[in-house]
């Protein structure tokens, strides 16, 4: 009888937190929702947080690999901005009505670099040759599926001729930040990831990176577009406004971006 | 220490744990008492989940109820936004993940109650519904029990659903098994450690709590 | 209010039950081997089971009618059911258990039942236990107690008292029989045990293969038993294939020849012809052994033959003797020694001509 109170005592109590919890609203109110491509990781904290300071208006980053945003925004996914690193994801969503016409703003064009830890006896200035040494077991590269920086990665070896060689030893991350977590956490012996990622902070004091020659590969041109179900369509463009000014286009560069010129 | 993402969490596991429990007992009781002949189509379909990988139910919701979808685009007409990439998605695909969990202890709970106690309550004229209150539930008490608890447990730890249907939204579907996933991202090991070790911590407080509580519900207290 | 049921219902390709009987209020004793179809019976009357076809009425309250297709659902049918299992609610108190039907009834009035019950069935001391705290025939007498305080139209008993000393037994008998001369319901009492028969009954009604078979008091079920299974139940040890020879109509025997053997006995007249088969059952209890020719007896069989194997089984030493066919015989210990019974000494077996019972075959 004591074990039926207490179940009767837990169960109301649980209802209370339900009907609680289904009446709070969620979260904190943002004003502005950004899904950026992986390769961005290292840079956007640091540029929302400036924008949230000078505007006062809230930023929510979701970081992800490019080819899953295109598909959840297609499923209706209800980002304000899409920050692409294919530019083809963004013109495809304009095309079909899914983001703004004319909102388009080539943002940056990324760069591949060959990444290594520093103890993994590795040395990349040898270039993508060295992913032939017995001594790299695994190389991790971004998903060539849905990843640009993924295909780009795959297009070098293949222009050097070092893509059959290395392919069996392909670990693929679902985002190139993925990729280069494979790296930093030792199980990739190295790997091709974002030239932005490899100068971040936490990349760039336990590892050492070469640049893959910019024409060995279709650039990195990374696109932005901001959605038709917007809501925010306002912040969104004040938002792509201060990434042009030219303090945000240095820190952009800082982080071996080139910043293309918009028509 | 990201306790948004926790709460959120807390809070999503709550409510499918209590939701599947309203659906799941008269689910169980019907599997365990009807005769239907065609009654194994309904188990089977009940135990799905458990041999779909998370990815192929999440794309299966994402595309029932994203913004294509005739679900979706109702939803839109009533709410004015999207089903999908919402909260609400989030509670409705765990319903659905987490639905054996809770379904299969319940039921078999349901099952090792002797028979004839039930033919003995309707003897006395108890309805059915009195003999489901007062014999039935609190002889399976456990049972009952474990479904809520391990729905509750499942839909806590629940990854690849969450990251499919729910867009991974801070604040909205940003739950903690995520949240620990993007620490490890943004090579934040220091924040993805903590948060990890709070939610192994927390689930172990309520399995630990529940199993202490776990004794036959009739037996004479040992005081 | 007395109870009547004719109940048809197919079990199985070979086993369906056809029942015609009624009850009035008092004690019927339902008695038949394991399979025969008693708690089907129950069941069917209960409410638990649907017949296939037929009808069940209480005094004028129809329960089932096939014809037209009315079935009054379990719990309506205001009945008392004691389960074999006796079906106790281990969760609930005795108290709780018994009062459980009552739900319907104020707390303060129901308490009151429930004592009055417990108090009529002595069992007011076990009130607060719970059913694991209770053993043996106080079990049941919660069991009988949580039946009888709703004040049920009639009562089903299902083995209830099987596992009890006789002792016990028939103080819970006394019990419910001083219940029932207050409430003057039908109760119907199954056993496959024919000591309880005998121990308890008023009347009896026999079931064999899902039929009745026999109706009466258990003198006249028992004692004349129609049929071979209703006499081993009733504790028949010799059975023996025979033909008819003689008819004496007049002396109320006839004259049979047991097959293989040949051996003449005289048995009670029946309906068979000359010539027509019959099955001859002996208690051995009904024999008596000689050790000399025995002369100037009433008795009409008398056979010799010899005496093959003796075992002692309690009181009774069961004696194994040839005397054409196989003959089993009991005598008492005392018997055995004063007459210095050994195997493979020659006997002499006393029949009387009404100790044979025929049987149908």
């Amino acid at each position: 009888m004591i074990q039926l109170m207490l179940f009767r005592r837990t169960f109301v109590r649980l209802s209370m937190v339900v009907g609680l919890g289904l009446l709070s609203t969620t979260a904190a109110a943002q004003d502005l929702s950004i899904a950026a491509a992986s390769d961005l990781q290292a840079v956007f904290p640091v540029v929302a947080e400036r924008f949230e300071r000078e505007t006062g208006k809230k930023v929510g980053l979701t970081f992800g690999s490019s080819g899953n945003f295109f598909s959840q925004i297609q499923h209706g996914a209800p980002f304000d901005l899409f920050f692409s690193a294919d530019h083809d994801y963004a013109v495809r969503l304009e095309a079909s009505g899914l983001a703004e016409r004319g909102s388009l703003y080539r943002y940056a064009v990324g760069r591949i670099v060959l990444w290594t830890r520093n103890d993994s006896g590795i040395d990349v200035r040898r270039g993508l040759s060295v992913l032939v040494d017995p001594r790299v077991k695994r190389v991790a590269i971004a998903n060539p599926e849905h990843a640009p920086y993924g295909r780009a990665a795959v297009a070098a070896l293949q222009r050097e001729k070092l893509y059959e060689a290395v392919r069996p030893k392909f670990v693929f991350g679902e985002s190139v930040s993925q990729a280069a977590q494979f790296i930093q956490s030792g199980n990739s012996e190295a790997g091709i990831i974002a030239l932005s990622l490899a100068l971040g902070p936490a990349l760039r004091a336990n590892g050492s990176y070469s640049e893959v020659p910019a024409g060995s590969h279709p650039p990195i041109e990374q696109s932005a577009v901001i959605t038709s179900a917007s809501r925010h369509k306002d912040v969104a463009r004040q938002f792509l406004s201060f990434l042009k000014q030219p303090e945000i286009s240095r820190m952009m560069q800082d982080f071996g971006f080139t910043i293309p010129s918009n028509p | 220490m990201d306790w948004l993402a926790i709460w959120l969490s807390v809070k999503l596991a709550t409510i499918v744990a209590t939701i599947l429990l309203l659906i799941g007992l008269p689910i169980a009781y019907w599997l365990t008492f009807s005769a239907w002949r065609w009654k194994f189509l309904v188990e089977a379909v009940v135990a799905l989940p458990l041999v779909l990988p998370p990815t192929v139910l999440g794309f299966y919701v994402l595309v029932a109820i994203g913004s294509r979808s005739p679900l979706g685009r109702a939803w839109t007409a009533w709410t004015g936004h999207g089903l999908a990439f919402t909260f609400e998605a989030l509670v409705l695909a765990s319903i659905l993940y987490s639905l054996p969990f809770a379904v299969q202890p319940i039921a078999a709970s349901f099952a090792q109650v002797d028979g004839t106690l039930l033919e003995a309550s309707s003897t006395l004229g108890s309805s059915r519904w009195r003999t489901f209150v007062r014999v039935l539930l609190p002889l399976s008490f456990e049972g009952v029990l474990a479904g809520a608890v391990l729905s509750f447990a499942h839909t806590l730890g629940e990854f690849g659903v969450v990251l499919m249907v729910g867009g991974n939204l801070p604040g909205i579907t940003r739950t903690v098994s995520i949240s620990i996933y993007d620490s490890v991202q943004a090579f934040d090991q220091a924040a993805a450690n903590q948060t990890a070790l709070l939610l192994l911590a927390f689930s172990f407080a309520v399995l630990a709590g529940v199993y202490a509580l776990r004794r036959k519900s009739w037996s004479v207290s040992p005081l | 209010m007395s109870l009547t049921a004719s109940v048809h219902k197919r079990l199985s390709e070979h086993f369906s039950l056809d029942i015609d009987m009624s009850a009035m209020p008092g004690i019927t004793m339902v008695f038949g081997a394991s399979g025969s179809g008693k708690t089907t019976l129950l069941r069917c009357l209960a409410g638990l089971v649907k017949p296939d076809s037929g009808c069940i009425t209480i005094g004028a309250e129809v329960l089932f009618d096939s014809v037209r297709s009315r079935s009054v659902p379990v719990q309506q049918r205001h009945i008392g059911y004691v389960f074999q299992q006796l079906a106790l609610f281990p969760h609930l108190s005795a108290e709780d258990n018994i009062g459980y039907g009552l739900a319907a009834m104020s707390p303060e009035l129901r308490r009151q039942r429930v004592k009055a019950i417990a108090e009529s069935l002595h069992i007011t001391h076990l009130l607060s236990r719970l059913p694991d705290a209770i053993s043996g025939g106080e079990r049941q007498r919660v069991a009988l107690a949580r039946s009888l305080v709703t004040d049920p139209a009639f009562l089903l008993l299902d083995e209830p008292l099987s596992a009890l000393d006789h002792a016990t037994r028939s103080r819970i008998m006394d019990d419910l029989r001083a219940w029932n001369v207050a409430h003057r319901i039908p109760i119907l009492y199954v056993t496959h045990s024919h000591r309880e028969v005998f121990a308890l009954g008023e009347r009896v009604i026999v079931l064999d293969g899902g039929k009745i078979t026999s109706d009466g008091t258990p003198h006249d079920v028992m004692e004349s038993p129609a049929h071979e299974t209703l006499a081993q139940l009733a504790g028949f040890d010799n059975f023996f294939d025979g033909t008819v020879t003689v008819r004496r109509a007049d002396a109320g025997t006839m004259q049979c020849r047991l097959d293989g053997s040949g051996t003449e006995m005289e048995v009670p007249l029946s309906r068979g012809a000359v010539e027509s088969p019959v099955r001859v059952a002996i208690r051995a209890g009904d024999i008596l052994l000689a050790t000399s020719e025995p002369r100037g007896l009433s008795a009409r069989n008398v056979l010799p033959g010899r005496l093959v194997s003796l075992k002692r089984e309690g009181a009774t030493v069961i004696a194994g003797v040839e005397a054409g066919e196989r003959f089993l015989v009991h005598v008492t210990p005392g018997a055995c020694e004063s007459l210095r019974l050994g195997v493979g000494d020659p006997v002499w077996l006393i029949i009387k001509t009404h100790s044979c019972r025929l049987v149908s075959l």
